[in-house]
């Protein structure tokens, strides 16, 4: 195991995500307002507002504590962390170091344990709202995330995410009807993760429909920025696991430039794609009351159950 | 080498118990007092010590004391399992002792806190010489002994009605566990001759039986759902030091027994199926009722249960996949069991005495009462903090190692033959991530509600940081929370055991360098003012604490989901003056929680138990020279029996 | 011999057809359940024409035919009648199991006939075993899906498209297992009952549950109020 290969990886892998994480969002936030017949914001909208957003004094309510100053940055911390265990554009060799499955997905609930005692600290409403009702998401979908990914797991023998890529390289993915209930379940994974409609709504600031934007709502300046880009960063993560999941052609295994550099275009493709097919979902149906989610989470949790009972049966 | 202290560490603890009760004058007790304690804490320390020189050298130590007969001898065996337990016990009891130096101040009178003192040495002893045990005779001795002792701890504030209810509750449910485990041992003696505790080979039907009674024996001192009721009621209502003592250490000690004694009989996979259903069953219902607590202290108690039922989960993984031949695995799932059980005693017993540093600032039990505790009890707050990220199992502190390999133990189980067992483990799964998910929502809404936004009552605006010895007692755990989380590779490769986890040293390494790199990118790259102001309340003149969210508001939407468990019944009655039903009159509107395990399985059973013993009540007449008259006969009979098979 | 490829084509499809049958259960709009049992449908037709393209037996292409016509426009179109006819376009209420509990009894439903199946029907299989095995087990369970439907919904729509749904599963079991041109006969018949009693809703105008439907045969039956009351209580 090479250690200077590792750090290669490490930091290709970090830039990537933190350049083209607001990239995607944009993209989004265009075809949701084409399909609404309205212009939409630039495509680089994004990248102006969090450089706005830094350039902006930061506001501390006088109730809150150093929980609202370090939430952010604990944040931003775990979702870095996070991002090394997600290969996007190359698969570093198989190591014990990084990629540990359960880390991931409780490195994410990290982030989101401290966000919601942040929206909690102010000691606004909005806030208790926002943090009550993220957790209560949460709870109810912890079990549908983990036995998608234990789905990933059993199909390809692994709990590292590096080898579960890996295997799905090698091997012909894209017929196989596990891998397509396990694609769709991912995608449900990523609504829910990354706040879409329909289980809540990201671009609006009621106290009726905003869940991830209640806890959010007190911060500020650099800490809005980072908790934004973490956002980002995040929806990228969980939109890399199902592109190189279910269509990882192009996934460079070696270290050599022409094939980062084709691996990313392919990439660039995919995850435009994916995205555009993310914003076109949100357009075609509407938020669901909070208490129809359980009903939308116990159908994704049939799925992804199905897909284990098929994988083990068969 | 260390080994030939144990004896004198035993003394200690005697000493340690007696010196209280020798106090005369106030001034002398106080400092009687602080020196038994200190002698806890050092025997504690030596036998800590004792018991990781045991897991190095893998020497097994054995020491018999008083033989009455060959089969009943007060016998002790200290093998790496025993060394394991004791280590967990002793490093608790040394925390403990530390904090209730200054914590023992705040009771009431003197007799009662050299009591307390005197009676914990007494019950920390006990627990020791259970776990280091040879003998089933002397395993029951002093299991009976930590039970006694327990009772005593529990009914301290006797003059309260919840606390006769919560001690005579526990005093007959621990005596229920004991029948069991004399049933069973009685079952394993008949197999095997020996009341020493080795391993068993016997006839399935009997071992099955002794199984059954061993769960059953140990599950109700554990708090395995549906025994679990007296454990909310006796660890909330005691205090905070016994509190985090019965909870830390003593339902450790009944998962001891129970990892003890299925390590000796041959398994079967029922056995495994059982205890991982119950398991499960165990930490869902404990960390969905723990949602709807209000009161700190029962909170807490019904994580305890949720963590139970986490390392039941484990040891049933372990015994399904011994039997199916996993052996790695099986091994990763006992491993994660028992380095789970040292970790929730370490969080618990740090939780429970920051909440009764809290509890005595503010007077009140009840979380929506405090409030913006975080600035004025700051270490308080973030050794709680500790705590609650430890047991919301979040990287990298060791509450998320443990669950880290029983995860991994699931996740790597797919040879199973058998496909309902294969079910089972999916369905567990499912329940499991279900399970931690809900302890992190839960320890949200105490952390947050307790600490964060405004104080909700004068006490709270109030409280003051509890003394020094108060904070070093949690401390301690709280950096062991770390060190064993971010060590634990290493920890676990110095003891001699490879797994395949992550090395959380690294993870660890890379959050901080992670942290450390935004703040000071921060630093560089943005706008450095900062200014302080009033908190958005949508153009209200003032914020008040009235405005925060409350502990039943959040988790309002987590127990509407799940009403279906709760059973919150809401009836409204209304009555109108007119026909057409318009002008409403008067009405009564009633919201009637259903405990549903007190009301549909303990009431019953023991309405059942009075009337059964009411109508044998009538056969004693009080009549002495009639009972003298039953006894003669029956010894009379007794002789003949014996002559004529004899 | 199925070539690999196809193979898999064909698991997607039975999945799928799985997955439907899920979102009827769950559904509370009419017009998407209608939209949903079309979409099955076409699935199924699709089914048969795969495995006409690889078998080459006729009797494929005349279902694949029948189900097309039948299934896919005829009778969703019916029903697209009778709904506009309707006023209640969702239904809401739960008779017995709500739909998270009728979502798992299902997952326990289908791993007991795949169980049964395991022990019974492991010869009468003719192809490869595991795909069309994957298709009585499905065909089964979404008979029984469409029994909990029936009896756990109170529109008289909704209990039209579970039995619909039974339907299905029958000839998605058949396509798997049986000989197929008994298939063709008996499902003629069955869309003929099924059209005889949208004709008969059609005549009598439903727009109300079961008891509501007793309650306009016997209108004395009930009591004062004469007309009994809608209830549109959403759940919970």
């Amino acid at each position: 195991m090479n250690i200077f290969l590792l750090l290669v990886y490490g930091v290709v892998n970090l830039v990537f995500v933190v350049l083209v994480s607001p990239l995607f969002i944009s993209l989004i936030k265009k075809v949701k307002a084409r399909a609404q017949r309205r212009q939409g914001p630039p495509i680089l909208q994004t990248y102006r507002n969090l450089v706005k957003l830094l350039k902006k004094e930061t506001v501390y309510s006088e109730n809150s504590s150093w929980i609202m100053r370090a939430t952010p940055l604990v944040n931003l911390a775990a979702i870095l962390t996070a991002s090394l265990f997600v290969p996007l554009l190359v698969v570093p060799e198989p190591t014990d170091l990084i990629g540990n499955i359960i880390l991931f997905l409780y490195l994410l609930a990290l982030a989101k344990f401290f966000m919601a005692l942040a929206g909690l600290d102010a000691g606004s409403v909005f806030g208790g709202m926002g943090s009550s009702r993220e957790m209560a998401i949460l709870a109810l979908f912890e079990p549908v995330i983990i036995v998608v990914f234990a789905a990933l797991a059993f199909a390809y023998k692994t709990v590292n995410i590096p080898d579960i890529f890996r295997g799905a390289l090698a091997s012909n993915v894209l017929v196989n009807p596990v891998m397509i209930l396990i694609a769709a379940s991912i995608f449900i994974v990523i609504i829910v993760e990354s706040a879409r409609i329909p289980v809540d709504n990201p671009e609006t600031h009621l106290e009726l429909t905003m869940v991830h934007e209640a806890m959010i709502l007190e911060q500020s300046g650099k800490n809005l920025a980072m908790l934004e880009l973490s956002s980002a960063m995040k929806q990228t993560l969980l939109m890399g696991v199902l592109i190189n999941t279910l269509i990882p052609w192009g996934l460079a295994t070696d270290f050599s430039a022409p094939a980062i550099l084709f691996s990313l275009a392919l990439f660039l493709v995919k995850a435009v794609v994916l995205a555009v097919a993310i914003g076109l979902f949100e357009s075609s149906c509407a938020k669901y009351r909070l208490f129809r989610l359980p009903g939308l989470f116990a159908f994704a949790l049939f799925l992804s159950i199905i897909t284990l009972i098929i994988e083990v049966f068969a | 080498m260390l080994q030939a202290l144990f004896p004198y560490s035993v003394a200690l603890f005697f000493v340690g118990s007696i010196l209280p009760l020798l106090a005369d004058k106030p001034n002398e007790s106080k400092l009687l007092r602080q020196a038994a304690l200190a002698c806890t804490a050092v025997a504690s320390l030596l036998i800590l010590a004792l018991s990781i020189e045991t897991i190095f050298s893998s020497q097994i130590y054995n020491l018999l004391i008083y033989q009455i007969t060959p089969q009943f001898q007060f016998s002790f065996q200290i093998d790496k399992l025993a060394a394991y337990f004791l280590g967990l016990v002793t490093v608790v009891s040394i925390a403990v002792s530390i904090y209730s130096f200054q914590y023992i101040e705040h009771y009431s009178d003197e007799r009662r806190k050299n009591l307390t003192v005197s009676l914990m040495g007494c019950f920390i002893l006990s627990m020791i010489l259970v776990i280091a045990s040879f003998s089933m005779f002397s395993f029951l001795f002093f299991w009976e002994l930590m039970a006694l002792f327990s009772f005593l701890l529990v009914m301290v504030d006797h003059e309260k009605k919840e606390t006769r209810k919560a001690g005579m509750f526990y005093f007959v449910m621990t005596h229920l566990s004991t029948l069991f485990l004399l049933f069973a041992f009685l079952f394993i003696y008949v197999q095997t001759g020996t009341l020493n505790i080795l391993a068993v080979r016997a006839d399935p039907l009997i071992t099955s039986i002794a199984f059954v009674f061993l769960f059953l024996g140990f599950g109700i001192k554990a708090g395995i759902i549906p025994f679990h009721k007296w454990l909310p009621y006796a660890h909330s209502t005691s205090r905070s030091n016994i509190s985090a003592l019965m909870s830390g250490v003593m339902i450790k000690v009944a998962i001891y027994g129970l990892v003890r004694y299925i390590l000796l009989l041959p398994l079967q996979t029922w056995w495994g199926m059982l205890i991982l259903s119950m398991g499960t069953v165990t930490a869902v219902l404990g960390v969905i009722y723990a949602l709807k607590e209000h009161d700190i202290k029962r909170l807490l108690a019904y994580h305890s249960i949720e963590n139970i039922g986490i390392i039941l989960i484990g040891v049933g993984l372990y015994i399904i996949f011994t039997l199916s031949g996993l052996q790695a695995v099986a091994f990763l799932a006992l491993a994660g069991a028992l380095f789970h059980t040292l970790n929730h005693a370490i969080f618990k017993s740090l939780l429970f005495m920051a909440s009764g540093s809290l509890v005595n600032a503010t007077g009140t039990r009840n979380i929506e009462e405090m409030g913006g505790l975080i600035k004025r009890m700051p270490k308080t707050a973030l050794l709680f903090l500790i705590g609650a990220v430890s047991i919301s199992a979040l990287p990298p502190f060791n509450g998320f190692v443990s669950e880290l390999m029983i995860f991994q133990a699931f996740m790597q189980s797919f040879a199973l033959a058998n496909p309902f067992l294969e079910l089972l483990l999916i369905i567990a799964l499912a329940i499991f991530a279900l399970v931690s998910a809900l302890a992190a929502a839960c320890f949200v809404k105490a952390f947050g509600i307790t600490f964060l936004a405004l104080p909700r009552s004068h006490e709270a605006k109030e409280a003051k940081e509890p003394p020094k010895l108060m904070l070093l007692g949690p401390a301690v755990l709280a950096l062991m929370c770390a060190l064993l989380g971010v060590f634990s590779t290493q920890i676990f490769s110095l003891f001699g055991y490879t797994l395949p986890l992550p090395n959380m040293l690294f993870i660890g390494v890379v959050l901080a360098g992670f942290y450390a790199f935004a703040f000071l990118a921060m630093r560089e790259v943005a706008n450095r003012k900062e200014r302080i102001a009033e908190t958005w309340g949508c153009g209200i003149l003032s914020q008040n604490a009235k405005m925060a969210y409350t502990a039943s508001g959040f988790s309002e939407p987590i127990v509407t989901i799940l009403k279906g468990i709760f059973r919150t019944q809401k009836k409204c009655e209304h009555t109108f003056h007119d026909p057409k039903n318009a002008v409403f009159k008067e009405g009564k509107a009633e919201i009637h929680l259903l405990n549903f395990f007190e009301e549909r399985l303990y009431l019953p059973v023991a309405e059942f138990v009075q009337r059964v013993s009411s109508k044998i009540d009538k056969i004693q007449r009080g009549d002495v020279d009639l009972h003298v008259a039953c006894a003669f006969v029956t010894i009379v009979i007794s002789l003949l029996i014996i002559w004529w098979f004899g | 011999m199925i070539i690999a490829p196809t193979e898999n084509i064909l698991q997607i499809l039975v999945v799928l057809v799985l997955a439907t049958a899920a979102i009827i259960i769950t559904k509370r709009d009419i017009r998407s359940l209608i939209k949903t049992y079309a979409l099955q449908s076409l699935l199924l037709a699709v089914m048969a024409l795969v495995l006409f393209v690889v078998t080459g037996s006729l009797t494929l292409l005349c279902l694949a035919a029948i189900i097309l016509v039948s299934k896919v426009w005829i009778i969703p179109l019916f029903m697209g009648q009778v709904y506009k006819k309707l006023n209640i376009k969702r239904d809401t209420q739960f008779h017995f199991l709500s739909p998270i509990t009728a979502l798992f009894v299902s997952i326990f439903i289908i791993l007991f006939v795949y169980l049964s199946f395991s022990t019974l029907l492991s010869e009468l299989s003719r192809f490869n075993p595991n795909l069309f095995f994957l298709g009585a087990t499905v065909g089964v369970s979404i008979l029984f899906m469409g029994m909990i439907v029936i009896f756990s919904r109170k529109q008289t729509l909704t209990n039209i498209v579970g039995y619909l749904t039974m339907e299905n599963g029958v000839v998605l079991f058949s396509l798997s297992l049986t000989e197929l041109p008994l298939l063709i006969e008996f499902l003629i018949i069955l869309d003929l009952i099924m059209l005889t009693l949208i004709a008969t809703i059609l005549a009598f105008g439903i727009d109300s549950t079961i008891e509501e439907f007793h309650a306009q045969l016997n209108p004395f039956a009930y009591s004062k109020d004469g007309k009994s009351q809608k209830t549109l209580e959403d759940e919970r």
